[in-house]
């Protein structure tokens, strides 16, 4: 049972687990923080950025001024961002069955993975998770391929020029393994293999084990795994909350007695309490607005934005800003907006409870009827012409490196009155936006993670009781930023098992049972007998089936009548002719009734001697030795056979058979 | 009133003594006894017994019956001990053996009452009613009851056994004082000189503490100790001496067991000896016994024993300096200061790795701290720098900064985001601004401070704290040029996020802060420029529309107050004529009362201001009228106090132009009278006079009563000259109709005998006049009359004694009904 480890990112997990005879990827993340390498593809010719100084190093012996761009001070690369894919190399991934996803989050590398790698598997995937998932595929693909660029940058990854670059790019780790976006076609493609669960739904894989996905209570239909086999059961958590946001809340029950616990998706800004930074986020928007400012929010379109729009629902009259407008640009902002209403059974009980009155479960249904959200799929087109000022816009990408976002910044960003809140904590908000700089506009960073903060995981493991704990290597030790924060670390008995990208893990596991079915005849041909209270045995003779992964056992088959024909081949194809075994023997020999019977029975002179084991019995007159041990009688008697088998028999007696 | 209800006493007795009548509720059989007591207080007993035998009749009956309920039981026991309190009564009961029957429990007829702690209670409080001459002592002493009372020192019943302890102090108490008229107050001055047969009494209660204190059972040592210090507080020389020579060896046993349950008893029996001269003498060993109990600091007991030594009044300096040292221990520890690098002890060690132990130490640290501060007292081991600075950490820890090095890790993380340290830090940390060297921590100070407001996870209660203090470091660093660049380019910014908070609590406490801060700091001009060019003014204009009401509410105080120190300001028109429009419509539209008491109280702390705005003169009638109409008693209230300012500022104005120009004092005060008119303020009190909710009545009337003062005083003002038009106002038709109530037979003459150019002439005009003088009308209303029913509470009729003992009557009575009607 291993476990490799194809990604190092903690909350954009990919592992794959090999367990009894299945392989089994968990979750595909797609780390795309890669893309803040890169120049902002501008949706509108941006002069600013057209005009950017090639990158020349100071001796000149190296010119990269096609690929590398100076702009503020530092050197971005003017290519279409590229991401940090999973590790291909490890293991071969044609080998891959099944791919669990947790959540929409961590499945933005499935295209990587199922095309041109050889996969025939099945992809496995509650129906939220699949839609949204697809929406954020298709926002990306959409933001990628709106801003084509002619030519791709390689240059800059040679090794050698790559070390000669100024920071961060020379710092950049596995460039080559970078790669540029998917298409549209493969997304659709690689998301035909996806099959639809329902939270505990039991999926057999090849009768070996069985998967059941559980609600994690982080986004809309977003699951922990559970993989078990008769004796032994792994938990996957990835992303999971306990906050009382949106979606149907955790089950943790059943994830109690597992042997081995992969821990992933725990909160990326621990120090930050969702709850303040809501706070913060509501009171800073409201002070610009006050202002006469607009508000910029670079999000995903799907996930937090739901919070936020209710959170802002209820504090914008109290806050004055009941006439502000509130606009959410992104190619899939419609589609978003509406499949968050309908998937009322993956939502958490109030809201599905709205359903019935009949009303839509997110608040934000009523400020699009009162137009005051706004949605629109890109900055082209209707928006310009009923854009309002001031305002609050919900764009992508939170990167600031595509999207809709990138127009915001060049419009916005020269202005004091303006603030930019970041809400996504996937990014150093300082790099996302060095591109930017100098940049006049306020910069409020209130990163909210509902996922699992170090308080609760230890508390929840202390639930659960998991036997071993495997986790990323970052939640073994403080953040480097604090090291003196050891709440800040997961600290566990036995210590939790580390990954880090490219280990491979043999992970413990204490139990080596298999489950065996006895089919009912064969059961009936048994004859137990108690050789203690409440223990029976009986002696099998069965033939052991064993396919698909389940052991039957089956009565032997009746010896086939003798076929007419004679020929020699035929006869030793024949299943082997099956003996009755010897009956097995149990109970102990009892010295002085033993003693009582060979004097019932003529022999007298017996002299008993007394050994470590048990007891040596002489017989001198036969010159007999009987040697009674704890597991075995042997009667020494040279050429006599009568009397060997009448002293056999006489032990026989104080024995039971089976 | 007394006659009446005497005359209802024997039939009341009757029903008491009744055992087939249920008892009237505990409540009504208190009232009775503080009737009695009244009675009593007002005559002699003897007076009462002699004149009301119904009562010896009723005692008998009571200790005779069979059927006797507990509650009455007890009620009798007061009762008799109320009665017996003169010597005269005390003969009375004691001729007819009702004294030994009532209060010897052998002679009960039923024993089992005494299983009743209200019986045993009863009986304590009686003997305790009684004790205030010397018969009764010796009644007491001769039936052997003090053993009874020792007995009921360790009874069941806290309450039983609290009031044991009294009995018992107040026997202590009355063989000194009866005996020892002469005595002084020093200690052992004065020998214990008794009767013989009253040293026995005294001499047994005292052995009773000293076994008690020896004892092994830990309730009894308790007790022991509760009487002990009660002994110590009310008891005079040389009773307290005495027990304290005979007490110390088992109390030093005590006090070195340092038992953890008893520390708290200890503690208020040796804080009542400190209070006592038992102090200054060394063979009394209190102060050993202090410091005993202090320790060392090594156990978690000595902490709390510190924190109570911190808090003794007299305490002897040595002592408190030591108890300072160990209760700044976990402060220290915790924060590690280069000059607090003592040995650190392990045990504290331990307990500060725990996190419960660690918060309630750091916890005790601060709040000595505080009570310290308080106080001024001035430390002399060590810093108040560094002590202050130790705070300061200790904040920072708390909002996760890590200090450079760091002793306790593990105190560090469970301080982390610990609202209740915070708290409790914050408090100290305002409290420490009385020491003026800290003003040169004032930037770390104001650094912790202002962490504490941004951070987003701050509770709101952590964010009030840090506005208080604030507030008061704010206050102490005035003379210092950096503080307003504090205020306008740190603190102003966060306050004004902190106004757009999602809680409602935050958006509150911000704005009562700034009110508080632009009051604290009215006169400084700086101040009030910052305000005013950071642009918080307007932010406080648009917390007016808040969604909460609270809000709203302190927002109009917060504008209320930015105008009133801008007055100074030129260009304050702007300011205020926004102000006014905004708070109109606060008080003509707002839908909760808060917004609105807040909107009037503004307007009478503006009129109270030395500089009296004209521009308020617009809208005073409104804000009167609309107050006056509203339908909340507390803005009618309101109203009611600025119109009250209003008569102040309008009539009582220069004083000395009048006394000096009495020619003019006519015009003068009718001018007034007439711009009151004006602003419909007498409309507003004659309204208000007849409202519905009684305290605004209250408040009208005595306004009248004032104004009727005033006009009366004015010596030649022409009386009818000021009138006031009736018709139209609600006040019309009470005032008519008390003028016809009152005057008939005036008014009929008049109309017959066509008299005119006279008073009675404007007297039969009333009810056809449209304009009356106002001096009339106060006149007609007979508003002293009116005043004293109107500060008789409203249940004054049904909460008299006769109205008690007429309801157990028919309570009675009734019960008698319903028998008869079940059947």
């Amino acid at each position: 049972m291993k476990l490799y480890c194809l990604s190092g990112h903690p909350t954009l997990p990919c592992n794959v687990l090999k367990f009894k005879s299945t392989t089994i990827m968990l979750d595909c993340g797609l780390d795309t923080t890669a893309a803040l390498y890169f120049l902002p593809l501008p949706l509108v010719h941006s002069p600013r950025l057209s005009k950017l100084p090639g990158w020349v190093s100071k001796d000149g012996a190296i010119n990269l001024e096609k690929e590398l761009k100076e702009c503020s001070g530092r050197v971005f690369v003017d290519s279409q961002p590229e991401f940090c894919l999973p590790e291909k190399e490890l293991l071969d991934l044609s080998t891959i069955d099944v791919i669990l996803i947790s959540n929409y989050h961590c499945m933005m590398a499935l295209p990587y993975i199922t095309e041109h790698t050889g996969f025939t598997g099945t992809v496995y995937a509650t129906e939220p998770t699949l839609q949204i998932g697809r929406l954020l595929m298709e926002e990306l693909v959409t933001f990628m391929e709106r801003v084509p660029k002619a030519h791709a940058a390689t240059c800059w990854k040679n090794k050698e020029i790559q070390r000669l670059l100024p920071a961060p790019l020379k710092d950049a780790v596995d460039v080559w393994s970078l790669r540029k976006c998917y298409s549209m076609q493969e997304v659709n493609s690689a998301l035909s293999k996806v099959q639809l669960v329902g939270y505990s739904q039991k999926v057999e894989l090849f009768g070996a084990v069985q998967v059941t996905p559980l609600s994690s209570g982080y986004s809309l239909g977003s699951s922990n795994w559970i993989i078990q086999s008769h004796y032994e059961k792994v938990s996957y958590v990835s992303g999971s909350s306990l906050l009382t946001t949106h979606p149907q809340p955790m089950e943790q029950s059943s994830l109690k007695n597992s042997d081995v616990l992969i821990l992933t998706g725990l909160t990326q800004i621990p120090t930050a309490n969702p709850d303040g930074m809501l706070g913060e986020f509501c009171s800073n928007l409201a002070m610009t607005i006050r202002a006469g400012g607009n508000v910029l929010v670079p999000c995903y379109s799907s996930g937090v934005i739901y919070d936020l729009l209710e959170c802002l629902y209820q504090f914008m009259d109290s806050a004055n800003l009941g006439n502000t407008p509130f606009y959410f640009i992104s190619p899939v902002a419609n589609s978003s907006l509406e499949f968050s209403q309908i998937f009322a059974e993956w939502l958490c009980q109030n809201k599905q409870s709205k359903v019935y009155l009949p009303e839509p479960p997110f608040p934000h249904a009523e400020l699009i009827q009162t137009n005051k959200l706004k949605h629109y799929p890109s900055i082209h087109g209707d928006f310009s012409s009923e854009f309002r000022q001031p305002c609050v816009v919900f764009t992508g990408h939170p990167s600031l490196r595509f999207g809709d976002v990138v127009h915001f910044m060049e419009l916005w960003g020269k202005s004091s009155l303006n603030t930019i809140i970041f809400t996504e904590p996937d990014f150093s908000y300082l790099d996302a936006l060095a591109p930017y700089q100098p940049l006049a506009m306020k910069c409020v960073y209130c990163p909210i993670d509902t996922r699992l903060n170090f308080h609760q995981v230890s508390k929840l493991l202390k639930d659960i009781q998991p036997l071993h704990v495997v986790c990323p290597e970052p939640y073994t030790q403080p953040p480097p930023s604090q090291p003196h924060r050891s709440d800040l670390m997961l600290e566990l008995q036995p210590p939790p098992m580390a990954y880090r990208r490219c280990s491979v893990l043999g992970l413990p596991f204490r139990r080596r049972y298999e489950r065996i079915h006895l089919l009912p005849e064969l059961a009936k041909s048994l004859v137990p007998s108690e050789i203690k209270a409440g223990v029976s045995v009986a002696t099998v003779s069965a033939v052991l089936q064993s396919k698909d992964n389940k052991h039957v056992l089956q009565p032997v088959p009746k010896p086939a009548p003798v076929p007419p024909s004679k020929k020699r081949k035929r006869v030793m194809e024949e299943a082997p002719e099956v003996l009755n075994p010897k009956p097995l023997l149990s109970g102990a020999v009892p010295l002085e009734p033993f003693l009582a019977m060979l004097y019932k029975n003529g022999i007298r002179e017996v002299k008993v001697e007394e050994t470590a084991d048990g007891h040596i019995l002489h017989l001198q007159a036969e010159d007999v030795l009987i040697q009674l041990e704890e597991d075995g009688t042997h009667i020494i008697c040279d050429n006599n056979e009568p009397l060997r088998t009448a002293l056999r028999d006489l032990v026989l007696h104080f024995l039971q058979k089976l | 009133m007394d006659s009446e209800c005497l005359a209802l006493l024997p039939a009341v007795c009757l029903v008491l003594a009744d055992p087939k009548q249920s008892p009237p509720d505990d409540t009504s059989l208190e009232k009775l006894l503080d009737w009695f007591k009244e009675l009593h207080s007002q005559s002699n007993g003897q007076v009462l017994l002699q004149h009301q035998p119904c009562l010896l009749e009723f005692i008998s009956s009571v200790c005779t019956s069979k059927t006797t309920d507990h509650a009455i039981l007890a009620f009798t026991l007061k009762l008799t001990g109320l009665l017996a309190a003169t010597t005269q009564g005390f003969h009375l009961l004691e001729e007819g053996g009702l004294l030994v029957s009532v209060f010897e429990r052998e002679a009960w007829c039923v024993c089992d009452h005494w299983e009743d702690a209200s019986v045993r209670s009863g009986w304590l409080q009686g003997l305790l009613n009684m004790l205030k001459h010397q018969q009764a002592l010796d009644f007491i002493r001769g039936n052997g009851l003090i053993k009874v009372i020792l007995q009921l020192q360790n009874d069941r019943s806290l309450f039983v056994a609290c009031l044991a302890n009294q009995l018992l102090v107040h026997i202590l108490n009355f063989l000194t004082s009866s005996n020892m008229t002469n005595g002084s107050d020093a200690v052992g001055s004065s020998e214990l000189s008794l009767r013989p047969d009253w040293v026995s009494v005294s001499s047994e209660i005292m052995n009773a503490v000293v076994e008690a204190l020896s004892s092994e059972d830990h309730p009894q040592v308790l007790q022991g100790l509760r009487l002990l210090s009660l002994v110590l507080s009310q008891c005079g020389e040389p009773i307290r001496s005495t027990l304290w020579k005979d007490v110390l060896v088992p109390l030093e046993v005590l006090v070195n067991r340092g038992s953890e349950s008893l520390m708290k008893t200890l503690i208020t029996v040796l804080q009542a000896a400190v209070r006592t001269p038992l102090l200054s003498q060394s063979e009394y060993k209190v102060e050993v016994l202090l410091e005993a109990m202090l320790g060392d600091g090594n156990r978690k007991e000595h902490f709390q024993c510190a924190a109570l030594i911190l808090k003794l009044e007299k305490c002897p300096e040595v002592l408190k300096r030591k108890a300072m040292n160990i209760i700044l221990l976990p402060l220290q520890c915790v924060s590690t200061q280069p000059q607090a690098e003592k040995e650190i002890i392990v045990v504290l060690k331990e307990q500060l790795s725990q996190k419960a132990s660690c918060i309630s130490l750091l916890m005790q640290s601060l709040s000595s701290l505080a009570e310290l501060a308080h106080t001024k007292y001035l430390f002399e081991d060590i810093s108040i720098h560094s002590v202050t600075s130790s705070v300061v950490l200790l904040l920072r820890m708390c909002s996760g900064h890590c200090p450079s090095s760091l002793l306790h890790i593990n105190a560090f993380t469970h301080l982390i985001g610990c609202c209740k340290v915070q708290r409790c830090g914050l408090d100290t940390l305002g409290a420490l601004s009385v020491y003026e060297e800290n003003v040169d921590l004032r930037k770390d100070i104001f650094g912790v401070l202002l962490d504490c407001l941004q951070s987003p996870d701050s509770h709101a209660t952590v964010m009030k704290k840090t506005f208080q203090a604030i507030k008061r470091w704010i206050v102490e660093c005035l003379p210092f040029p950096d503080l307003l660049q504090f205020i306008s380019h740190d603190l102003f910014p966060v306050l004004e996020k902190r106004l757009c908070d999602l809680r409602w609590e935050v958006r509150d406490s911000t704005l009562e802060f700034i009110t508080q801060l632009t009051a604290a700091l009215n006169g400084y001009s700086g101040f009030t420029e910052a305000l005013h060019n950071s642009g918080m003014v307007s932010v406080l204009l648009s917390s007016l529309a808040d969604a909460e009401g609270y809000v709203r509410a302190s927002a109009v105080a917060a504008v209320g107050e930015a105008v009133t120190v801008s007055f100074h300001i030129v260009n304050n028109n702007n300011l205020l004529e926004e102000a006014l429009v905004q708070m109109m419509s606060v008080l003509s539209q707002d839908t909760e009362g808060f917004p609105r008491r807040a909107v009037v109280k503004v307007f009478t702390s503006w009129l109270r201001g030395s500089h009296p705005i004209t521009a308020l003169d617009s809208s005073l009638s409104s804000v009167l009228s609309l107050g006056g109409n509203d339908f909340d008693w507390e803005v009618k209230m309101h109203t009611l106090e600025l119109a009250e300012m209003l008569m102040e500022k309008t009539l009582t104005c220069c004083p000395y132009a009048i006394q000096n120009f009495g020619s003019s004092e006519e015009t003068h005060f009718t001018q007034a009278l007439s711009r009151l008119k004006a602003y419909g303020l007498f409309d507003l009190l004659l309204n208000s006079l007849f409202d519905c909710d009684r305290p605004v009545c209250e408040k009208a009337c005595g306004l009248l009563v004032k104004l009727r003062t005033l006009t009366a005083e004015t010596a030649d003002l022409n009386h009818s000259a000021f009138v006031l038009n009736v018709c139209g106002n609600r006040w019309e038709n009470e005032v008519q109709r008390r003028c016809l109530k009152k005057q008939p037979a005036k008014a009929s003459v008049c109309v017959t005998n066509l008299v005119s150019k006279s008073d009675e002439e404007t007297d039969c005009d009333l009810h056809c006049s449209r304009n009356i003088s106002l001096y009339k009308i106060l006149q007609i209303l007979d508003l002293d009359d009116m005043q004293r029913m109107l500060t008789l509470s409203s249940d004054h009729v049904v909460n008299s004694p006769r109205s008690l003992m007429e309801d157990i009557l028919s309570a009675a009575q009734q019960s008698e009904e319903n028998i008869v009607d079940c059947y």
